[in-house]
């Protein structure tokens, strides 16, 4: 007996010896982790395809692209390129002494990772959407960013030496978005809970030869209305989620109402930002039949594959986020279906609708709880210019980082700035967006309707956006049950009637089969396999 | 100190474990929801509104209907098949059964992709403008094509099992050929019919994937329809699964999908 004991304490304590090792082990030198939760297809993945293997050799004549790479990651690049995640390990492990591990996960939907976020998973940097940051804000599940975090006299706080003054104005003055109060009854601002990410418009991707070359005017005549024009009918997607495609709806719906809002008035923004975000009762019921009428008139309901329809000919406008339309059109332009077959090459056109449309930002958030230290130092990270430009190529969105010195001007002059003896071109003003005087030469049509245009819109476009607001809990259900009549297929009760007797006649047979004609749901049968037993063979029991 | 007595019982702790978190605690959770609102107090406004509402109704019935006509398309395609293959005296009819079942190794959100791409194909280079937007006969399409080896292989091996000397004897009495297949193969390939309907009505209800990616997202079936809810209302969309449940509940038991007797032995996959 006394053995025993000795021989499992014994064991006790070589069982426990290894957990006390580890715990002393995380102590000091360990590895810090970072889970960041963001949208699919949103970060520079590394591999061919972007900007360090693609473009760099001709971007960076000087070498001072590759010097930075090198002084920055404390390693030459790569000639396989380079993940950002992978570098921003590396960074950090230069600067701070201390060993990172990111954890990277991503999502698809705001909904999504707001029931992620409220079933308990824990991040310690989110990339929502601007309503989703409100929200998110108002139920109190961010943690604010440090103070010293905006100082820009420190020359290592890269998100706020390097944002453009733009969004910078947009975040301080919560973008025209209505102020709520926390519970101490101080105003929620933008600015204290999140860092920006990515920024731009909603428009319409269009063929600009469908229709024998006369549907760019159509576009114009009608704007907003052509969700529900029939000479485009069957071919124009919207997107397969309530908010964006209610939007737009409100914009078919209430289009002449917005033309003849007085543009100069000081107000303007506001009364159009509240014409996009109204879920009262009565413009729901005068909403409802535009959205019919909109399922009626478009090809589909989609959310992703609106690009390659686009590039194969299926449709001939996509409503989209400019970033995907930025995509669509290099691919259109590159020959190249998204599966990488070659077909003949196109060029594809934006359109931002007159009436106004949705501008938007991503931007970082930490939930409660974070690593606070390492988030910012991600978020600061992601802000150097280099970097923007890299992931910005990747994805095709707009950044919301200019540079410091305007480094974003040299890449969006590269990428879209006029060749060399081009004839028509024009100057393409992008004052309001470095924040002083600045322009580039660019062909008339990127700067019309081309890359250059969804990328980098112009300031007369961005006076005519409204950002979206958070729908409170009763609007959001009334939001829903409209979606949900739109989604559904309403039968009339005589359609209904028919189906389920028939449904039930179908039953009836199926019941009379079964029970050969004799229904005997009460009795009990009799336990077959003695009976069985007994006739093969009477002597065994 | 004595171990605990190994017996055949605790051969099924694990799939007690199992079954209790993966299976009864779900529907547990399920229930809660859906009898819950917003503030987690118990209610009966979803259920009132569920029946109150011709949209959510409509749906179900909707989903009944594409489900049943899938249903009805898929046996029509396989039952000859099955026949064919079962009394055919081909040495290498294997490789047919196989060449039908062959797409099930395949990924089918893969080929349900392939068969998107095949219908733009035939609209735009084919000349079949109709074909764009007939969104209901592509998510038909679709969820045959997906299922049809669920009908057949249950029909097949039922057919296999039916004695040939029944069809002697059948012919022996003075059966005509049709005769023989109305009063032996139909009645004995029942229990394979009832299983092949059980397996392609029920997926197909809910197989929304086919639906977004063929129909367009145009057409909204109930599986559809609960993701959706799922989105920002849990309650209801707890409400709607529960409803679903309840009547693919109801139609297993009407096609014998519970019985343990010999009759659906082997057919039931």
């Amino acid at each position: 007996m006394k053995a025993k004991k000795a021989v499992s304490l014994a064991l006790a304590a070589f069982l426990t010896l290894p957990t006390l090792s580890v715990l002393g082990g995380c102590g000091n030198g360990g590895t810090t982790v970072l889970r960041v939760y963001n949208w699919e297809e949103y970060i520079d993945e590394g591999g061919s395809g972007t900007f360090l293997c693609d473009e760099l050799e001709e971007f960076d004549t000087d070498g001072s692209y590759r010097a930075w790479y090198e002084e920055t990651m404390g390693t030459p690049l790569s000639e396989e390129g380079s993940a950002i995640l992978d570098d921003f390990c590396r960074w950090y492990e230069n600067k701070y002494g201390q060993k990172i591990r990111v954890e990277y996960s991503t999502f698809g939907t705001n909904e999504d990772m707001y029931n992620e976020i409220v079933l308990g998973n824990e991040y310690d940097l989110l990339c929502p959407s601007d309503y989703m940051i409100m929200k998110l804000a108002a139920e109190d599940r961010l943690e604010k960013y440090d103070e010293s975090f905006f100082d820009k006299a420190d020359p290592e706080n890269y998100y706020v030496r390097n944002v453009s003054p733009f969004i910078r104005d947009k975040f301080a003055t919560n973008s025209g978005l209505e102020l709520r109060n926390d519970d101490a009854g101080k105003p929620i601002l933008w600015r204290d809970y999140a860092a920006g990410y990515m920024w731009g418009t909603t428009g319409f991707v269009y063929n600009p030869e469908a229709m024998d070359g006369t549907i760019g005017e159509l576009l114009e005549e009608r704007d907003w209305g052509i969700f529900t024009s029939p000479e485009v009918s069957g071919k124009i997607t919207a997107k397969d989620n309530v908010r964006d495609t209610y939007f737009a709806a409100l914009g078919v719906a209430y289009q002449n109402d917005l033309l003849s809002l007085d543009r100069g008035a000081e107000d303007y923004v506001e009364r159009l930002t509240a014409v996009f975000n109204a879920t009262d009762d009565k413009t729901i019921s005068e909403v409802e039949p535009v959205l019919m009428d909109i399922k009626k008139n478009i090809y589909s309901f989609e959310t992703d594959t609106g690009k390659s329809d686009m590039v194969n000919g299926t449709i001939w406008l996509n409503y989209a986020w400019s970033g995907d339309a930025v995509y669509a059109l290099d691919l259109a332009e590159s020959g190249e279906t998204e599966d990488g077959d070659s077909e003949t090459a196109m060029s594809l056109n934006y359109y931002v609708p007159k009436a106004g449309t949705n501008l938007w930002f991503d931007g970082w958030v930490m939930p409660k709880g974070a690593n606070k230290k390492a988030a910012q130092a991600f978020v600061n990270f992601l802000s150097m210019p280099q970097n923007a430009m890299r992931n910005s190529y990747y994805i095709g969105y707009t950044s919301v980082i200019s540079g410091e010195n305007m480094e974003m001007l040299d890449y969006a002059d590269y990428l879209y700035g006029e060749e060399e003896g081009a004839e028509d071109t024009v100057e393409y003003d992008l004052s309001y967006f470095f924040g002083e005087k600045t322009s580039i030469w660019a062909d008339r049509e990127q700067a019309t309707s081309r890359q250059l245009y969804a990328q980098f819109p112009p300031e007369e476009v961005i006076s005519r956006c409204a950002v979206m607001d958070y729908y409170d809990k009763e609007a959001s259900k009334r939001i829903n049950e409209l979606w949900s009549r739109v989604r559904a297929e309403t039968l009339d009760a005589w359609a209904i009637i028919v189906i389920v007797v028939t449904v039930l006649a179908i039953a009836a047979f199926v019941v009379v089969f079964k029970f050969g004609g004799r229904i005997d749901f009460f009795r009990r049968k009799p336990k077959a396999g003695y009976r069985l037993i007994r006739q093969e063979d009477p002597n065994r029991l | 100190m004595k171990l605990p007595r190994f017996s055949r019982k605790t051969l099924c702790i694990p799939y007690v474990v199992f079954l209790i978190f993966f299976v009864i605690v779900p529907m547990l959770v399920i229930l809660f929801y859906a009898f819950t609102d917003s503030e987690m107090r118990i209610s009966f406004t979803n259920f009132i509104q569920f029946f109150s509402d011709p949209t959510k109704l409509s749906t179900i019935v909707y989903s009944l209907v594409i489900a049943l006509v899938t249903t009805v398309v898929s046996l029509a395609i396989a039952y000859p098949v099955a026949y064919i293959l079962a009394r055919s005296t081909l040495k290498k009819k294997y490789v047919i059964l196989m060449l039908f079942v062959l797409p099930m190794w395949i990924n089918f959100v893969l080929r349900v992709n392939a068969i998107r791409e095949l219908f733009n194909l035939l609209s735009t280079l084919g000349g079949m403008d109709w074909l764009a937007n007939a969104n209901y006969f592509k998510t038909v399409f679709g969820m045959v094509y997906d299922f049809l080896p669920f009908m057949i292989l249950p029909l097949y091996t039922t057919m296999l099992k039916i004695d040939p000397s029944l069809y002697e004897a059948s012919a022996d009495l003075g059966a005509s050929g049709f005769a023989t297949f109305w009063r032996v193969t139909v009645p004995l390939s029942m229990p394979g019919v009832m299983s092949g309907v059980t397996m392609v009505f029920l997926p197909s209800m809910t197989n929304y994937v086919v639906s977004d990616m063929l129909g367009n997202a145009k057409v909204t079936i109930v599986g559809k329809f609960i993701y959706d809810y799922f989105g920002n209302d849990w309650h209801m969309g707890s409400m709607v699964a529960l409803v679903l449940l309840v009547v693919v509940f109801l139609s297993t038991w009407l096609t014998g999908g519970f019985q343990a007797e010999e009759t659906a032995r082997g057919a039931n996959l």
